[in-house]
């Protein structure tokens, strides 16, 4: 038996589809996006460039968070698994199994085999370190520990719960198929061991956010659409601007970008009962168009002036009003969120299940933390969720060939 | 953490393993004592040459691209599978590899070239005695079977006697150290048919009616708090670990079992010791788990030289890892035992878990190296 790759199936089932890395190498050099937002499976990113993958990328189907905490305070062991993590992304974004011992008898295949017949499915893997890693004194990175890295303070309506905030090291792994980003995970976990744990980790069923014009807007549980006003990949200047880490600093962190997420439980039962009216008041869109209130197509600019029988048309405490740019001197973030559910409430016996928020912006203090301290005091969406997880992390820029994701921060000699 | 340094080791070497008989020797990135030397070139023709032949036993494949931008691999097939390879050889550049072969028709694959397969025919037997040294790591670990199988009885005599006798407070005290000996060498003891579950099958593992051994016993004194109606069981599971005795005098054992061995002891800590389900009544899954990771590091111990001559490196990070899985059941050491399961703390056994899990993930690096040796 040929030892199996994802990408030689994908070769031998003749899927010429547009721009598929094919060529091992070749894939690499032809730009991180090979395929259009077509989620058939067949479209590959690549894991080198500029940037990490996994952001400006059109935002995928599925989602498996992870957060890990380092249990070995060796600089070098951190970049080891770094380095064997970029080699791993590499191999399993292009379709490859990781590693090459996958066909010894005696020993355990390097690459854990679920993803084995799966096609590429356009899987990112980003990777970004939180403020609690540069804290680990003996790893020598207290003084690397960029300004806008620090702790999201605490912010009104917060429920949190440390056992699913924080973490030293994340990783984002998208996918059009679930078993493919889960087998990202589960692969680095597996590198990692012994040099980081697991902290928590969170599973995303659908995306909640458009990051690019050829997608549509897709809705979150509470049935809205969601993303309608999102910044655009396509959109360079307003990435420039809001996304990417540009001259202010640190250098290892130029071209990077920060990464918010928040575990929103969103409380369905209640929201379920509440009247249609009140729904898209709280939001302040129409529910099936997507239109603002006021507005006749999803499209339409939101009109804050706009006033019906004395009362604004879009309610002071809507959403969109507190979440919108002109609402926060005119900062924006890149949304790219997922809905979830874990099962059962323990404690309610209601879905748990809300919205797993993931946002990318230039600095947090100055863009998620203003924007979030408004809507968590402000906004009429409060009586249907709670944000009980927190995070941030650095991103770091991305990887060039033979190079490694942290490599800016944590140096090339061993 | 040198999962890439086994893998460099392992690519070229022990994708041979799939053509060799488990106590072959002799496949290595290094090339092996006696190797035979077999040199390729790279053409536009393809492999040159591209018939050959050799003798079983290792080889060393040397592949020098002799000015061809076309073809820059050579790889050794059995069939559909690749045993070894070298891949990127630009004009200029060469590479090698070893392989154990045994007798058999394979393939000389060098894609890309006019002519792209032809064919290495390796006649002869392989030599599959064992080293010296496979020898004493066999007799090493073997010394160990033989002793703890011999505390087993000697452990087990007095438990037995004191639930014969009705005393459950003794019963009680002696059941967790009879268990100690036998759970350092379990996986031993499960290559032997049935013997495991009569010994040491929990509640709802085999039919109600079949249930015996120390399970039975532990349930009847911390649950019921009697040994009343225990007598036969006792009996039987003395029987049962004097059989076990005599077995492992006997039993056939190869360095690579032993390595497989350390790491199902892991896996014994991982499935059950560390959920508490091991010892559901008396909850004293923590001295199982002790005697686990010591079987364990006796195993690996017996096998270290065969793969410290692989991968000194890991060899070091795998003692580094016991002595931090050592270190961790420390706190919860109490008297001559440990605490019980059910006074640990959901972050305590998380703890635990992780820190098996990090040893395991590298032991079970250790069996392919010592196949390859």
């Amino acid at each position: 038996m040929t030892p199996i790759t994802r990408r030689r199936l994908i070769a031998s089932a003749g899927a010429g589809a547009a721009g598929i890395g094919l060529g091992g190498a070749t894939g690499f050099l032809v730009g991180q996006e090979t395929a259009e937002a077509k989620s058939d499976g067949t479209g590959s990113v690549a894991f080198y460039g500029e940037h990490q993958a996994g952001i400006d990328t059109p935002a995928q189907d599925r989602l498996h968070f992870a957060a890990f905490d380092l249990v070995s305070e060796d600089h070098a062991e951190l970049q080891e698994m770094l380095r064997e993590w970029s080699r791993a992304a590499a191999e399993m974004t292009t379709g490859d199994m990781v590693g090459s011992a996958n066909n010894v008898q005696p020993a355990p295949p390097d690459d854990t085999g679920e993803t084995v017949g799966l096609l590429p499915s356009r899987l990112t893997v980003t990777i970004g370190f939180g403020p609690s890693l540069f804290a680990h004194r003996r790893l020598g990175l207290r003084g690397k520990r960029p300004a806008a890295l620090r702790e999201i303070p605490p912010l009104p309506a917060d429920e949190l719960n440390a056992e699913e905030s924080d973490g030293d090291i994340c990783v984002q792994a998208c996918s059009d198929d679930p078993q493919v980003a889960f087998h990202a995970v589960r692969n680095l976990a597996r590198i990692g061991r012994g040099t980081v744990v697991m902290r928590w980790s969170q599973l995303g069923f659908g995306r909640t956010s458009t990051t690019s014009r050829s997608q549509d807007t897709p809705r979150n549980l509470m049935g809205f659409k969601d993303g309608t006003a999102n910044i655009r990949a396509e959109d360079t200047e307003a990435m420039r601007r809001f996304v990417w880490v540009g001259d202010e600093g640190p250098a290892w962190m130029r071209g990077g970008s920060y990464l918010v997420t928040r575990r929103i439980r969103m409380l369905l039962e209640i929201w379920d009962r509440s009247p249609l009216e009140d729904q898209e008041l709280t939001i302040g869109r129409d529910k099936y168009e997507g239109a603002p209130l006021g507005g006749a197509k999803e499209s339409d600019p939101l009109d804050l002036e706009a006033e019906k029988g004395g009362e604004p048309t879009i309610p002071v405490d809507a959403h969109v009003r507190l979440a919108s740019a002109s609402a926060n001197d005119g900062e924006r973030i890149l949304r790219r969120g997922y809905s979830f559910t874990d099962g059962v409430d323990e404690s309610l016996g209601e879905l748990e299940a809300g919205l797993f928020f993931i946002c990318f912006q230039r600095d947090p203090q100055r863009q998620f933390v203003p924007i979030q301290r408004r809507l968590g005091s402000n906004d009429a969406l409060n009586e249907y969720i709670k944000h009980v997880g927190s995070a941030v992390f650095a991103v770091p820029p991305g990887a060039r060939q033979g190079g490694y994701v942290g490599e800016t921060l944590l140096g090339t000699s061993g | 953490m040198n999962r890439s340094l086994v893998h460099a080791a392992l690519t070229a070497a022990a994708f041979g393993l799939l053509a060799l008989f488990a106590t072959a020797c002799g496949s290595s990135n290094d090339a092996p004592a006696g190797a035979k030397k077999m040199s390729f070139e790279l053409t536009d023709a393809g492999c040159v040459p591209n018939e050959t032949k050799a003798p079983a036993g290792p080889i060393t494949f040397e592949v020098e691209n002799a000015g061809t931008s076309k073809v820059t691999e050579l790889e050794v097939m059995d069939g559909e599978t690749i045993l070894g390879e070298v891949e990127n050889l630009s004009e200029g550049f060469n590479g090698s590899f070893s392989l154990t072969l045994e007798q058999g028709e394979y393939t000389l694959y060098c894609p890309g070239g006019e002519d792209e397969k032809g064919t290495l025919t390796v006649s002869g037997k392989l030599d599959t005695e064992n080293s010296p040294q496979v020898e004493d790591s066999i007799s090493q670990y073997r010394d160990y079977l033989e002793k703890n199988a011999t505390e087993l009885v000697a452990a087990t005599e007095p438990f037995v006697a004191a639930v014969e006798a009705g005393d459950v407070e003794k019963a009680k005290s002696l059941y967790a150290p009879a268990r100690i000996p036998y759970e350092r060498i379990e996986p031993v003891a499960e290559s032997f048919g049935d013997l495991d579950p009569r010994i040491d099958a929990r509640e709802n593992d085999v039919p109600a009616k079949e249930w015996s051994g120390f399970h039975v016993i532990e349930k009847a004194l911390w649950e019921e708090g009697t040994a009343a109606g225990m007598t036969p069981v006792a009996k039987q599971l003395l029987a049962d670990v004097e059989e076990l005795q005599e077995k492992v005098k006997t039993v056939e054992l190869q360095a690579v079992q032993i390595a497989n061995g350390a790491n199902e002891l892991l896996g014994e800590v991982s499935a059950s010791k560390i959920t508490g389900e091991e010892e559901r009544y008396s909850h004293t899954d923590l001295v199982d788990f002790e005697a686990n990771v010591e079987g364990s590091d006796a195993a690996f111990e017996a096998v270290q030289p065969l793969v410290e001559e692989k991968d000194p490196e890991l060899v070091k990070e795998i003692e580094a890892d016991f002595e931090d899985v050592y270190a961790s059941l420390e706190p919860y050491r109490k008297g001559d035992g440990f605490v019980l399961y059910t006074e640990l703390s959901k972050a305590d056994t998380r703890k635990l878990a992780q820190k098996i899990d990090a040893l395991a993930e590298q032991l079970s690096q250790t069996p392919a190296l010592i196949v390859t040796e």
